[in-house]
C-alpha cells in the first residue's frame, strides 16, 4: 500500500458519548466484520468491557476503504478508553495518529473529558474531525452541541453528524477521514523506527508487542533490536488487526501491526520502547511516553499464602498488558507477604483486581487505597508514604503534605450549587467558574485526592441528576493536617486496615468503619471488640458478640450425609477468611473502608 | 443395629416440616397404603439378602404419620420383618404418633401390635403456637394421649418439643418444658427450629410474615432446657435428647454410634454394607421401582474407612458421653488422637472439648457451639485441617 494511502485515527470523547458503537459501524461498513459476525461492543473483547460496557483497553484496527475518489485506503483505528483513570491509554493511542475523532453525544454536549481528551489530541498536533453522535435520540440537540463546538474553538462547518446506533453519516465518516486527515510522513528508506505502543503476553507465542512505525520498514526473518535494553530478536511473524489477525511480510511507514520476536521475557516489550533493526540500527529512539505514575496504591494479598508466587507471575503478565500498572513486594503482619500495587485510580484498581480473579483464577484480599503522603520530618528529610503502615512516629514529623488535583467540573448552571456544596464538602479550594455556553458552567477546585477517590463522582452525579462530568489532573503536594487512624481488633492493630485521614474527619471515619466492620465480620467462640484508634487514644468501639450457639438441631440417619455437606460448606466459606490471631476476618472487612463515609 | 420404616402419609403438612410425606384424601388411602406395604415388604426381602445375620436390636416408624396406618396393617408389618430379618426377640419398637388422632382404642391397637415405645409429636404446650405451626391437637391432647398409651401398657414415651418457633418467648418455652417434665414421660427431645428451605415457614419468614426468636434467646432457650430438665431427673444424653436413666433412645444411638441400619420406603436413609444410601423421595417411584424388584435411590455413596472414621466422629460427638478411646481404637484399629491429634488439640485449647476417663466430649460451650466440633473432624481443606498424621 502507497504510503499516501494510508490513515491512522483514534476515536477520543467522553465516557458512554457511544465510541465503542462508531467503531462497531466503521467496521461494519468497510466489510472487516460482517454482520453475521457483529456483536455490539466488538473491539472490546475482555468479559470485563462487555459487562460493564465500557472500554478499558486500547483497541487498534486495520480496515482497507474504497473512497469515493476510487481509490483503496488503509486506514488504522484505534478505539480508546473514555474513562479518566484510563487516559494513560489514550495519550498512547494518540501518538500512533495522524488524526482523532472527537465524538460528542447531541443530547449532553461538550463534557470535561471531551475537553480534556481535545487538549491531549491538539498537544499531539493531531487534526480534529468532531463527531456529533445519537443524532437519531428525541432529546438530541445537534444545534446546541454545534454551537458549544464554536465556543471551545473547534469550526462547526468541520463537524460530521451520525447515529453511530442506525448508522445514518458514518459514509461521510469515513470520507472525512480520507480527506483531512493527512497520510504518515516518514522515509520508508531511513534506519527503522517503530514506536511499541500496547503489549501482551499470549501463553503461546510469548509476548507480543503493538508498534507504529514511523520510519523504515520491518520484516519477517529481521533482527530487531529494542532501544532502551540493546536485546536482539528474529521477527518470527508479523501481523495486523482486521479485527482478527493476519499475517503480513513486512510494514512499512505508517503502518500499525503487531511483532512476534519470541520475546518470553515480558519486560522485553515494553510500553514506549523504540524497535529498530540490528543491521542498521537508529542512533535516536523515538520520544516515548511519558510513563504513568499511579496515583493510588493499596495492597494486594493472596488469601493463601501458597499463591504469593502465582500473584507475581500474574502481576508480571498483566503489567504487559496494562502499562501503568506498578507493584513492588512488601509484607503485612496481619497478611503476609503481597504486593503494593499503583493505580491511575479506583476503577482501574478494581478492574486489575477483577481481571487478576478472573484471568488468573487467584483469590485476593485488597487493602484500603491510598495516596502518597509526603511526610516532612523533623531532622528536614522528606519521606514519601504510600502505606499508612509506614507512616513515622508522630513525633518525629514536622508536617504531611497531601496530593490535591485541579478537578474540572462541567455542569448545567442550575447545579451550580449542589456541585459547590459537594468540593466544599470534601475540602475543596474554589479556583474558577466560567460559562463555556450560555447554560453550561465550567467550575474549577482544588481538591485533595484523597478526597476524590472517595465515592466522589457518584456523589457529585446523584447531586447534578447525573449531568455533572468531572476530569481532574494532579497539581502537586500541599500541607495537609491528617493523621493515621488504626483498628484493633481483640486487642491488636491490624496494619491492613489502617488508614490516613483528615484530622476533621477522623472521629466519623473511625466510628463509621467500626460499625462497618461489626457487620461483615462474623460473630465468633469469643467476643471480639473493634476499636479505632489515633496515637494511644481510642476514638470508636464496637463489638462483635460471641456466637452463642452454632449446632444442628437433629442428626438422624439420612442426616448423615446431609451434616456432612453442611459442615463442609461452612469449611469451605472460612477459607475465604483471613485468620488474624484467633478472629476470622472475611475479605470484605479490608475493602470496608470505602464503603464508609 | 436396626430398622428404619418411613410412613410417607399426612394428614396435612406443618409449615416447618421437610420430611417427605403426601397428603392423601381418605377415598384413595386405603389402596395406595395396601400398595405401599408390599413395597416395604419386598424392599425388607431384598435387604434380607444383603443384610446376612447380625442381629437386630430396635425398629422405628417414621413419617409422615406412621399412626395413620391402619393397627392391624401395621401390626402384619411388624410380625412380617420379625419373622424375615434376624431380629432379636425383644426389639425395641417406636411409632412416631400425633396427640390428636390417638384414642385410647388406638393406643391399645399398638400395643396389641407389638409396639413398645411411642414418640408423640407434642411440639408446645401453647395452642397459639401449635395452631400457627400448622398442629392440628391442642395441648389437652397430649396429656391424654400419654394417659391412653399408659392405660395400654406403653411407658416408654417420648414427647418432641420445639424450640425457637415463631412469636415464642423464652417465658413460653419454659411452661413447655414444665408442663412436658410434669407428664413424666421416659424420653424428651427438644429440637432448635430449622428454618428448612421450602417449607411455607421459611417462606413466610422471608417474606417477613413471621418473627423467630434471635439467636440469643434461643442460645437462652437451649440452656433452660438443659437446667430444668436436667433437675427434673432427666439426663442429657444427646444435643437435643434427655432420658430418665436407662431410657435411652436405642434406635437413635445407633446413628449416633455411626452403626448399620436397614432403611424401608420412600426418602428412607440407610447404612448397609459400607454404603449410605437414601431412596427417592417419591412415593410413586417407589411403588414403581419394587414391581420390578429394585430400589430406587437418590443418593448411594459407598463408605471408606478414612469417612467412617469422620463420620464416627461427626455423629458421635453429639452424644455427651462422647466418643470413647477404647471402643474407637477397638474399630479401626487406631486411637482417635493418631488421627486427629492436631484438631483434637486445637479444640482443647478453645475449650470446646475434654477427654475424661477414657472418652473425648464436648464442654458445655461445646455442646452450644457443636458444628464447630464436627466439623474439625472433617478431612478436606479448611483452616482447622492442617494436615499431620491422617
Amino acid at each position: 500500500m502507497v504510503q499516501k494511502n494510508i490513515r491512522n485515527f483514534c476515536i477520543i470523547a467522553h465516557i458512554d458519548h457511544g465510541k465503542s458503537t462508531l467503531a462497531d459501524r466503521i467496521l461494519e461498513a468497510t466489510g472487516a466484520v460482517n454482520k453475521r459476525e457483529m456483536t455490539e461492543q466488538v473491539l472490546d473483547s475482555m468479559d470485563l468491557e462487555r459487562e460493564r460496557g465500557i472500554t478499558i483497553k486500547l483497541k487498534a484496527v486495520r480496515l482497507t476503504y474504497r473512497a469515493q475518489d476510487g481509490e483503496e485506503y488503509l486506514i488504522n483505528l484505534i478505539d480508546t478508553p473514555g474513562h479518566v483513570d484510563f487516559s494513560y491509554e489514550v495519550s498512547r493511542s494518540l501518538a500512533a495518529c495522524e488524526g482523532a475523532l472527537l465524538v460528542i453525544d447531541a443530547s449532553q454536549g461538550v463534557e470535561a473529558q471531551t475537553l480534556a481528551n481535545l487538549y491531549l489530541a491538539l498537544d499531539h498536533d493531531l487534526e480534529i474531525i468532531p463527531v456529533i453522535n445519537k443524532i437519531d435520540l428525541p432529546n438530541a440537540d445537534p444545534e446546541r452541541v454545534l454551537r458549544e463546538l464554536e465556543d471551545i474553538g473547534l469550526s462547526s462547518d468541520e463537524a460530521v453528524l451520525v447515529s453511530a446506533r442506525t448508522g445514518q453519516g458514518i459514509d461521510q465518516v469515513l470520507e472525512t477521514i480520507v480527506e483531512r486527515i493527512p497520510p504518515p510522513q516518514g522515509d520508508p528508506g531511513a534506519p527503522t523506527r517503530a514506536m511499541i505502543f500496547d503489549s501482551h503476553y499470549d501463553q503461546y507465542r510469548g509476548a507480543v508487542a503493538y508498534a507504529r512505525v514511523v520510519e523504515g520498514t520491518i520484516r519477517v526473518g529481521d533482527v530487531i533490536q529494542m532501544m532502551s535494553t540493546g536485546r536482539r530478536f528474529e521477527v518470527a511473524n508479523l501481523g495486523v488487526l482486521q479485527p482478527h489477525f493476519v499475517p503480513v511480510d513486512s510494514l512499512g511507514p505508517g503502518e500499525v501491526g503487531c511483532v512476534l520476536a519470541s520475546m518470553k521475557d515480558v519486560r522485553d516489550t515494553r510500553v514506549g520502547d523504540t524497535i529498530t533493526t540490528a543491521s542498521r540500527p537508529a542512533t535516536v529512539p523515538l520520544s516515548g511516553y511519558r510513563p504513568a505514575k499511579p496515583m493510588v496504591y493499596c495492597g494486594l494479598y493472596p488469601v493463601v499464602n501458597e499463591e504469593y508466587t502465582l500473584l507475581r507471575d500474574a502481576l508480571d503478565k498483566l503489567q504487559l498488558n496494562d502499562a501503568a500498572l506498578t507493584y513492588e513486594a512488601e509484607s503485612s503482619a496481619a497478611l503476609g507477604f503481597g504486593y503494593r500495587c499503583g493505580f491511575l485510580g479506583l476503577l482501574h484498581l478494581e478492574i486489575v483486581q477483577e481481571r487478576l480473579e478472573r484471568e488468573f483464577d487467584l483469590n485476593l484480599i485488597t487493602t484500603a487505597p491510598s495516596v502518597v503522603y509526603r511526610v516532612v520530618l523533623t531532622d528536614g528529610s522528606v519521606k514519601e508514604i504510600d502505606n499508612p503502615t509506614a507512616m513515622p512516629a508522630v513525633t518525629q514529623i514536622e508536617h504531611i503534605e497531601e496530593p490535591f488535583v485541579r478537578a474540572t467540573i462541567l455542569v448545567p448552571d442550575e447545579f451550580i450549587g449542589p456541585v459547590m456544596e459537594v468540593c466544599q464538602d470534601r475540602r475543596g479550594v474554589f479556583v474558577n467558574m466560567e460559562y463555556i455556553t450560555p447554560e453550561r458552567a465550567r467550575l474549577e477546585y482544588e481538591l485533595p485526592l484523597a478526597e476524590i477517590l472517595m465515592d466522589f463522582f457518584d456523589r457529585l452525579k446523584s447531586r447534578t441528576k447525573g449531568y455533572a462530568s468531572l476530569d481532574y489532573e494532579f497539581i502537586g503536594y500541599m500541607p495537609s493536617d491528617v493523621v493515621k487512624l488504626d483498628i484493633l481488633l481483640n486487642g491488636n492493630p491490624v496494619d491492613a486496615l489502617s488508614i490516613i485521614v483528615h484530622k476533621d474527619k477522623a472521629v466519623t471515619r473511625g466510628r463509621a468503619l467500626a460499625e462497618k466492620l461489626k457487620e461483615v465480620i462474623p460473630r465468633q467462640q469469643f467476643e471480639v471488640p473493634i476499636q479505632a484508634a489515633i496515637g494511644n487514644k481510642i476514638i470508636a468501639r464496637e463489638t462483635v458478640r460471641a456466637l452463642r450457639k452454632d449446632v444442628l438441631a437433629k442428626c438422624y440417619g439420612g442426616d448423615v450425609s446431609r451434616k456432612r455437606k453442611l459442615l463442609e460448606k461452612q469449611k469451605e466459606g472460612k477459607k475465604r477468611m483471613k485468620s488474624l490471631g484467633n478472629v476470622e476476618v472475611p475479605q470484605e472487612a479490608f475493602m470496608a473502608i470505602l464503603q464508609v463515609d | 443395629m436396626g430398622v428404619y420404616v418411613h410412613i410417607p402419609f399426612c394428614e396435612q403438612k406443618c409449615s416447618y416440616c421437610d420430611f417427605y410425606s403426601v397428603v392423601v384424601g381418605a377415598g384413595e388411602f386405603s389402596s395406595l397404603t395396601d400398595n405401599y406395604l408390599v413395597s416395604l415388604r419386598q424392599e425388607a426381602l431384598y435387604y434380607r439378602a444383603l443384610w446376612g445375620d447380625s442381629p437386630l436390636t430396635t425398629i422405628f416408624f417414621g413419617g409422615g404419620t406412621p399412626s395413620l396406618l391402619p393397627p392391624e396393617k401395621l401390626a402384619d408389618l411388624i410380625a412380617f420383618l420379625r419373622t424375615e430379618l434376624p431380629f432379636v426377640t425383644d426389639p425395641e419398637i417406636t411409632i412416631e404418633a400425633n396427640p390428636h388422632s390417638l384414642t385410647e382404642a388406638g393406643a391399645e391397637a399398638l400395643a396389641a401390635a407389638g409396639v413398645n415405645r411411642v414418640s408423640l409429636g407434642a411440639q408446645s404446650f401453647q395452642d397459639d403456637l401449635l395452631k400457627a405451626i400448622g398442629r392440628l391437637h391442642r395441648a389437652e391432647q397430649i396429656s391424654e394421649s400419654v394417659r391412653s398409651l399408659r392405660r395400654a401398657g406403653i411407658d416408654n414415651i417420648n414427647l418432641d418439643l420445639i424450640f425457637g418457633l415463631p412469636g415464642q418467648s423464652v417465658r413460653h418455652w419454659q411452661e413447655t418444658l414444665e408442663q412436658a417434665a410434669a407428664l413424666q414421660p421416659t424420653h424428651l427431645s427438644c429440637y432448635a427450629l430449622i428454618l428448612e428451605p421450602g417449607t411455607p415457614l421459611a417462606a413466610w419468614h422471608e417474606a417477613g410474615l413471621v418473627q423467630l426468636p434471635n439467636d440469643d434467646d434461643q442460645a437462652d432457650m437451649y440452656g433452660l432446657a438443659r437446667s430444668l430438665l436436667r433437675s427434673a431427673g432427666y439426663e442429657h444424653y444427646e444435643i437435643s435428647n434427655f432420658c430418665l436413666p436407662g431410657c435411652a433412645c436405642q434406635h437413635n444411638l445407633l446413628y449416633w454410634r455411626n452403626r448399620p441400619h436397614i432403611a424401608l420406603g420412600t426418602a428412607a436413609a440407610g447404612y448397609v454394607n459400607r454404603c449410605r444410601y437414601i431412596n427417592a423421595p417419591d412415593l410413586h417411584g417407589y411403588l414403581q421401582s419394587w414391581q420390578s424388584g429394585n430400589p430406587n435411590y437418590l443418593e448411594c455413596e459407598q463408605v471408606g474407612v478414612e469417612q467412617e472414621m469422620d463420620d464416627t466422629m461427626m455423629v458421635g460427638m453429639r452424644l455427651i458421653a462422647g466418643v470413647a478411646e477404647e471402643e474407637f481404637r477397638h474399630r479401626f484399629g487406631v486411637s482417635y488422637w493418631d488421627v486427629y491429634g492436631e484438631e483434637i488439640t486445637e479444640l482443647v485449647e478453645r475449650g470446646l472439648v475434654v477427654e475424661v476417663e477414657g472418652s473425648l466430649r464436648v464442654t458445655e460451650q461445646g455442646l452450644f457451639l457443636e458444628n464447630m466440633v464436627s466439623g474439625a473432624f472433617l478431612r478436606g481443606a479448611g483452616p482447622l485441617d492442617k494436615g499431620g498424621a491422617k
